[in-house]
């Protein structure tokens, strides 16, 4: 019994190691520099106390930021998973080419964001705009990105278009797991299509919906490279009457903030961003567990 | 068994230890060869400046200077700090203004007694001491294509205020078709496409230092301060709001600088809203028409000059034990014929010293020589601006009134508060 504790802590070692050297102390570090005026280069830093915090909720870049990236978690969990909730219907099916189209909804996750941003981008700004001056459609003329009451759809449905192929595997896999022998058994007794669908497959693979609830909502949380290649930001709009950046999500105000050389101030919005984070995750969590049913 | 597990705990451990004592120990370092490293973020010359080096290496045994090149859409500073916080700081870096100058000063060493420090007027200088070395000088106005406003009727010599502008832009957009023109002006300002620097630092610099003497930074002292110049602001954003009127809106709002250099390229449009270092792109895009610079005229009152600064400055990290390799390395490229031939005929750059006689190929470097040779030209401050300013205070302001071109006022009263929030930052 003995000697077994330590083979156990011998084999946990290098694990706990590099999680306190990678992930405990780093963060330590983290909430450290959130609180002094350190500038990312000086040997020494001060320490300030609560200042990079104080300011943040009355700076109107911040507050627009926070708020549109809750816009944008929210429409994105909504699209991304209805969106890959119906795949995950079509290639669960008897449909023909289930197996080919499983590989292809895939496919966009495989294409990193950097990428995928300027594909999107060009395609946005380039090939919309030149069909709708061909054919001659108004909205279509200027760029979607170009509009700031647009451009967070826009952005929602660009990552919908790369993380639904994602989500869907995990559908699948969930559906999959349900035995065949209680669909089968409801269709004889003459459930319908949708009553089979929502009263015995979605209930069934709640555990899925926890899971896929989580990612796509701590992924739009920390959405940055596709923010950074396809808008940058942009363009302008207007907020609490000062002109900010109409697309610039949570992450993206904090590498702005961090590339002017503020790291403190960066590193405290950080903070918030993981505070928030947290919070929301834990929430949805505990209220998706609620609903799972066991087997 | 008792015994065996312990048999591997001790060998284990001291495997561990054996790795761990070879990891630390270095080889000791051989006293004769010198490497100097350099970090740069003129991208455009990665090739030039990696060839000049390895021939300096070559002659001049015992030193080897190695460059690396991170810029564009690199993020520079990010990178330099990693280097720094790695105990990896290179021997020479690459600052861009005295924002940088303050970030890193612990670092840079005092350069005023190099050779070169008389043969050039912009040395980056702190407190008397001299602390940068310039890369080049670059410069702007408004590039026009010389066949478009020829057709049109158009002569550039006569564009020296505002009021001349307007009249020639609107002839331009009333012959349109004619010329075969998409708009009169390629200007961007969009955040999006990552153009906010053209309109919200480089037009903004007309209203800190034009029409003033070359270093009058009185105007943008003032704005440090929180205060604007109303009625001069006033005849600045009229000039801003002409270009923006008159430019390619899906290239304003939207475009790259891609979009914006290759339309004028392609004689899409007459004016280009671009500095000297765009002539690469041109050359590389077979522009064959004559280019010229006029003034960013804004004020009711006459201006011929052009905007000249230098960008960027070389820096030596004083705390490496390399520091005086790197200075003869720098002083070789100011002062010898092979150095001069690397910045201009390799580089394309403008040297900023003034013993340098090779001419640059560029069109538009040339006509900025002309210019510097003419003199009357206005200084470029925008680097004494607090960091972030351009990019996250008056990008989205600028990119707003691109937006809504009409609302004057509004723009006005933006960058009023703007200005009166820049003490704070």
């Amino acid at each position: 019994m003995k000697r077994s504790t330590l083979v156990n802590i011998l084999f946990l070692a290098p694990c706990v190691f590099a999680f306190i050297m990678n992930i405990i102390i780093p963060f330590g570090f983290g909430l450290y520099y959130s609180m002094t005026d350190w500038n990312g280069v000086k040997t020494s830093a001060n320490f300030v106390g609560m200042r990079n915090f104080a300011g943040l909720f009355s700076s109107p870049d911040f507050i627009y930021s926070f708020l549109i990236t809750i816009f944008y978690t929210a429409i994105n969990i909504v699209l991304v998973n209805a969106v890959s909730f119906a795949l995950s219907l079509i290639v669960t099916s008897k449909f023909r080419f289930r197996n080919f189209l499983r590989a292809g909804f895939f496919i966009p996750y495989l294409i990193g964001g950097i990428v995928l941003g300027y594909i999107w981008q060009f395609i946005l700004n380039n090939a919309i705009v030149a069909i709708g001056n061909s054919l001659s459609i108004g909205f279509l003329k200027s760029s979607l990105l170009g509009k700031p009451n647009t451009v967070i759809w826009i952005m929602s449905l660009v990552n919908t278009w790369q993380y639904s192929g994602y989500i869907m595997l995990i559908y699948v896999a969930a559906i999959q797991g349900i035995p065949a022998s209680l669909m089968e058994a409801a269709e004889v007794d003459g459930a319908g299509y949708f009553s089979r669908t929502f009263k015995i497959l979605v209930p069934m693979m709640a555990n899925a919906f926890t899971i896929s609830l989580f990612l796509t909502l701590t992924t739009s949380f920390k959405q940055f490279d596709m923010n950074f290649t396809l808008t940058n930001g942009g363009p302008a709009t207007r907020f609490m009457d000062t002109p900010i950046k109409a697309s610039q999500l949570l992450a993206m105000n904090i590498f702005n903030t961090a590339t002017a050389n503020r790291m403190a101030e960066a590193q405290a919005k950080a903070v918030v961003l993981f505070v928030a984070l947290v919070l929301v995750a834990l929430f949805q969590v505990a209220y998706n567990k609620k609903k799972e049913v066991e087997l | 068994m008792k015994k065996t597990f312990f048999r591997f705990a001790v060998v284990g451990t001291a495997l561990i230890l054996v790795l761990a004592i070879s990891g630390c120990t270095k080889k000791p370092e051989q006293a004769k060869n010198v490497e100097v490293t350099m970090f740069q973020l003129k991208v455009e010359i990665k090739d030039a400046i990696d060839a000049y080096a390895a021939s300096y290496s070559a002659a001049h045994p015992g030193v080897t200077v190695k460059v690396e090149s991170l810029g564009g859409g690199g993020d520079y500073g990010g990178a330099l700090k990693a280097k720094a916080q790695a105990g990896q700081m290179p021997d020479i870096i690459q600052i861009e203004g005295l924002g940088g100058y303050k970030i890193w000063q612990e670092y840079i060493a005092d350069l005023s007694n190099q050779p070169w420090v008389k043969d050039t007027d912009l040395a980056l200088k702190v407190d008397g001491k001299v602390v940068g070395f310039p890369v080049a000088i670059e410069g702007y106005g408004l590039a026009y294509n010389a066949e478009i406003l020829a057709k049109a009727g158009i002569d550039p010599a006569s564009l020296t205020t505002r009021a001349a502008y307007e009249k020639a832009l609107s002839t331009l957009n009333a012959k349109k078709k004619e010329l075969g023109i998409n708009a009169p002006v390629a200007m961007a300002a969009s955040v999006a496409g990552g153009m906010w620097w053209v309109a919200a630092q480089h037009n903004l610099a007309c209203y800190w230092g034009g029409g003033l003497a070359f270093d009058d930074t009185s105007i943008i002292e003032k704005a440090l301060k929180g205060e604007l110049d109303d009625a001069r602001f006033q005849q600045y954003a009229k000039y801003l709001q002409l270009l923006f009127k008159y430019a390619d809106q899906n290239i304003l709002l939207n475009g790259s600088y891609d979009d914006q250099v290759g339309s004028f390229a392609q004689g899409k449009t007459a004016f280009l809203h671009q500095g000297n270092w765009v002539d690469p792109n041109l050359q590389q895009l077979g522009v064959s028409f004559k280019i010229g610079y006029a003034p960013h005229a804004f004020l009711d009152t006459e201006e011929k000059g052009l905007y000249l600064f230098a960008p960027s400055w070389y820096c030596v990290n004083a705390k490496s034990p390399n520091a005086e390799a790197a200075k003869a390395f720098l002083a070789s490229m100011a002062g010898t014929q092979e150095g001069h031939d690397y910045m201009v005929n390799k580089a394309g750059m403008i040297p900023a010293f003034k013993s340098v006689t090779l001419k640059p190929a560029g069109q538009l470097s040339q006509a900025l020589m002309a210019a510097n040779a003419r003199g009357g030209n206005y200084g470029v401050f925008f680097g004494m601006l607090p960091d972030g300013a351009g990019q996250n205070l008056f990008g989205p302001i600028f990119d707003l009134f691109a937006q809504n071109q009409n609302d004057l006022p509004r723009f006005i009263n933006d960058m009023k508060k703007a200005v009166a929030d820049l003490p704070k930052m």
